[in-house]
């Protein structure tokens, strides 16, 4: 059996079966890879029951590390408490690059610092945006700048991300790809019978109805697009605090007809809920790229958004309808849609879309990034420390600290656990 | 750049464009940083530029309520000592309490109508019965407590009093002025103050002193801040002749009482009315704001409706 090329171990606190555009990403970044002749293992905390390692299609490894998640599905920070495990995992698996996802994942910080002590490389994926102003963000761009001061690569998912990521981590530009994510156009298409948009047109949302996805930018353009057009139909697909506020919306302006509620959809059913439809609204505040959008279009909808972070970059100017974030505009551009909606053919669309975004692209784009990460010299400890003291007048203590006490406690590790009483894992190769 | 010179044996690249889709772009790695990079970055745009004599005749406010405070304690000191009868006090409440409505109805736009004026003195009434008729219960109530605990509990208070209290507005409106709900730290604020006054007075040896310190120290806590507001919405330079007026009456009484304590509160009002300005202002050079494309969106409409 063939060795594989690279043992690569994504880590991050989000993955199945939670699901978002970070799971997303892993899963079919990992998927690719294996398709590649790699071998991918994925690391993430307890979901519920789902601890201890599990399996999943072709052979994907998982590692459900017996943590609990504390807040928003992240494990609580403890600084110290997983390197015993990503210590064995990284042993086990004989990996060689580590690639961590998400910026505000405990779990990815903690083991890709564990990694470095231990001498692996590391890459490490930025999938959102911060700003600069608040308190949180602050405290979040500093423990980034952390993880980043010692890392070997750095992927951001649109141009937008990378500039964000290279001011909050003050990395090199260099260091930073800009590769995509992606979308699964054989699961995201067009229906067989598109419905007739003479009649009636649909517009269909479906987001988390929360404030940084611009819930409150809907309650303010549905009843105006609704006033103006007769003919037009909404369907908003998804849950949240907001919610209350567009039923309030809907028996205010007597739109129960017209604006249908769905409540949570399952990602399972998106396909089928965006397929009733022409065009898609997006009203995000923030979004550092936004699969959505690349999901409607693949189904052959023509999309409305917000030009708000990396969504610009997203699509091609005859694909989309960019709008500021205020509700006058955002009408003026679903004004805009529907006049050219009759020029839009979906499966020509889903077509296009095949050729533009594709996640075994990635995967190879992501390879580079690994053989750039492996290429990279290897520094001994001291090297690195003066790193970290340049990250600040007191951070940079800190952060030495930090990673001393790490370096220590992975030298008492291998006193008493030396790294040949580690069994390690045979390599099974699913894909023959 | 010379690529598009004739004769270059390499093919002129496609220019690079910012966008996601389409793949790794001909010619160029991901990891290509364009001359665009960072090109919609704006630093400071919403800094506010503060002057140096705007800010010290903003911090004359504090010092006007610090003396006021300083100005309650040594009237405090002195009735303990009983250098102050009851009788003084009660004509210093009554000439404070004219006062204080004269300095309102002159500053007031409007002309103040009977029945207001009547509901005024109703209140008032009211309040000064109320309050001696408790002056035995206030005489009473720390009795069990050590003098040593009450002086430490006091001195607490007022700190937390001054360092919570609304500088920059009054936690009492006055009747018929827009209604705005005063925040939380001016509430404790004010509470600790009136707690402060009342454990002062329990120490004293008489009802009428008590009843007397007590009406002082509330009309002053409660109604100094409103005047002292008024003033100042009326008239900025009347504004800073009476903290300056107030402030010299206070450095006078402190020099009479003691050296040390003086020389405390000189120190005091010059950190604040001179030091911290100057350094605000000092420190405004080290602001670095940073807006981009990354932000989040604001909401250019009110979302409470």
């Amino acid at each position: 059996m063939a060795e594989p090329k690279l043992r690569v171990l994504m880590v991050s606190d989000f993955f199945f079966p939670n699901f978002g555009g970070v799971e997303n990403h892993i899963y079919y970044l990992s998927q690719c890879l294996l398709k590649l002749g790699h071998k991918v293992v994925v690391m993430t905390h307890a979901y519920g029951n789902r601890t201890g390692v599990r399996y999943m299609t072709g052979g994907l490894k998982v590692y459900y590390v017996p943590w609990r998640p504390f807040a928003m599905q992240n494990t609580f920070p403890t600084v110290y408490g997983t390197l015993p495990i990503v210590r064995t995992i990284l042993i086990r698996e004989r990996i060689t690059v580590v690639h961590g996802h998400q910026a505000f994942s405990t779990l990815c910080h903690e083991a890709l610092m564990h990694a470095r002590t231990m001498g692996y490389r590391v890459v490490f994926t930025d999938h959102s945006l911060y700003g600069f102003a608040d308190v949180g963000s602050i405290h979040m761009n500093k423990v980034l700048q952390f993880s980043l001061a010692d890392i070997d690569q750095a992927i951001c998912v649109s141009h937008t991300s990378k500039e964000n990521t290279v001011l909050r981590s003050g990395l090199p530009p260099a260091k930073v790809f800009m590769i995509p994510n992606a979308v699964d156009t054989a699961m995201f298409r067009p229906a067989d019978v598109r419905p007739s948009a003479d009649v009636v047109i649909t517009i269909v949302v479906i987001s988390r109805l929360v404030y940084r996805k611009g819930a409150d930018l809907l309650v303010e353009v549905i009843p105006e697009v609704c006033r103006l057009y007769p003919n037009v139909r909404f369907v908003v697909g998804g849950d949240g605090p907001k919610h209350v506020r567009l039923e309030e919306m809907r028996e205010k302006h007597s739109l129960q007809d017209r604006v249908e509620m769905l409540g949570a959809v399952p990602h399972s059913r998106v396909r089928s809920v965006l397929v009733t439809g022409h065009i898609f609204l997006n009203s995000s505040l923030t979004e550092a790229f936004c699969i959505a959008i690349l999901e409607a279009a693949s189904c052959g909808l023509l999309t409305v958004s917000t030009r708000v972070g990396g969504v610009p970059e997203v699509l091609p100017d005859d694909m989309v309808v960019l709008a500021e974030p205020d509700p006058d505009d955002m009408v003026r551009a679903i004004e805009k849609a529907i006049s050219i909606l009759p020029s839009i053919n979906p499966e020509e669309m889903h077509n296009r879309m095949k050729k533009l975004y594709s996640w075994q692209d990635v995967a190879k784009r992501t390879e580079i990034v690994y053989d750039r990460a492996l290429k990279c010299s290897n520094r001994n400890l001291l090297e690195r420390l003066s790193r970290f003291l340049s990250c600040g007048a007191w951070a940079g203590k800190v952060f030495c600290m930090v990673m001393i006490i790490d370096y220590l406690l992975w030298r008492l590790l291998q006193l008493l656990q030396p790294d040949d009483d580690i069994e390690e894992a045979p390599d099974i190769n699913f894909l023959h | 750049m010379d690529k598009n010179l004739p004769g270059d044996s390499t093919p002129p690249r496609p220019k690079w464009r910012k966008v996601a889709y389409g793949g790794m772009q001909i010619g160029y790695d991901d990891n290509y940083t364009d001359e665009t990079f960072l090109e919609e970055m704006v630093m400071n745009a919403n800094v506010v530029r503060r002057d140096l004599l705007k800010a010290m005749k903003d911090s004359v406010s504090i010092s006007q309520y610090l003396s006021i405070v300083a100005l309650v304690v040594l009237v405090w000191f002195h009735t303990l000592e009983s250098s102050l009868d009851e009788h003084s006090l009660l004509l210093l409440d009554l000439s404070l309490l004219a006062l204080g409505f004269l300095v309102l109805l002159l500053t007031e736009e409007k002309m103040l109508s009977f029945t207001l004026l009547c509901r005024y003195l109703v209140n008032i009434t009211f309040f000064t019965t109320g309050l001696y008729i408790l002056a035995p219960v206030y005489q009473t109530l720390t009795r069990s407590i050590s003098s040593d605990s009450i002086w430490a509990v006091t001195v607490c208070l007022l700190l937390l009093h001054l360092f919570l209290h609304d500088y920059s507005g009054s936690t009492i409106r006055a009747p018929g002025a827009l209604l705005k709900s005063p925040s939380l730290t001016s509430c404790i604020s004010v509470n600790a103050s009136i707690v402060a006054s009342v454990f002062v007075a329990s120490r004293l040896p008489s009802r009428g002193h008590v009843f007397a310190v007590m009406l002082f120290s509330l009309q002053v806590f409660l109604f100094a801040p409103l005047v002292a507001y008024c003033i100042k919405k009326f008239s900025v330079g009347l504004h800073l002749g009476f903290s300056f007026a107030l402030m010299g009456l206070t450095m006078y009484s402190v020099y009479v009482l003691h050296r040390l304590f003086f020389v405390l509160f000189l120190v005091l009002v010059v950190v604040v009315n001179v030091v911290c300005p100057y350094w605000l202002i000092r420190m405004q050079e080290y602001k670095f704001e940073i807006n981009g494309p990354w932000d989040e969106a604001k909401l250019c409409f009110d979302i409470t409706d």
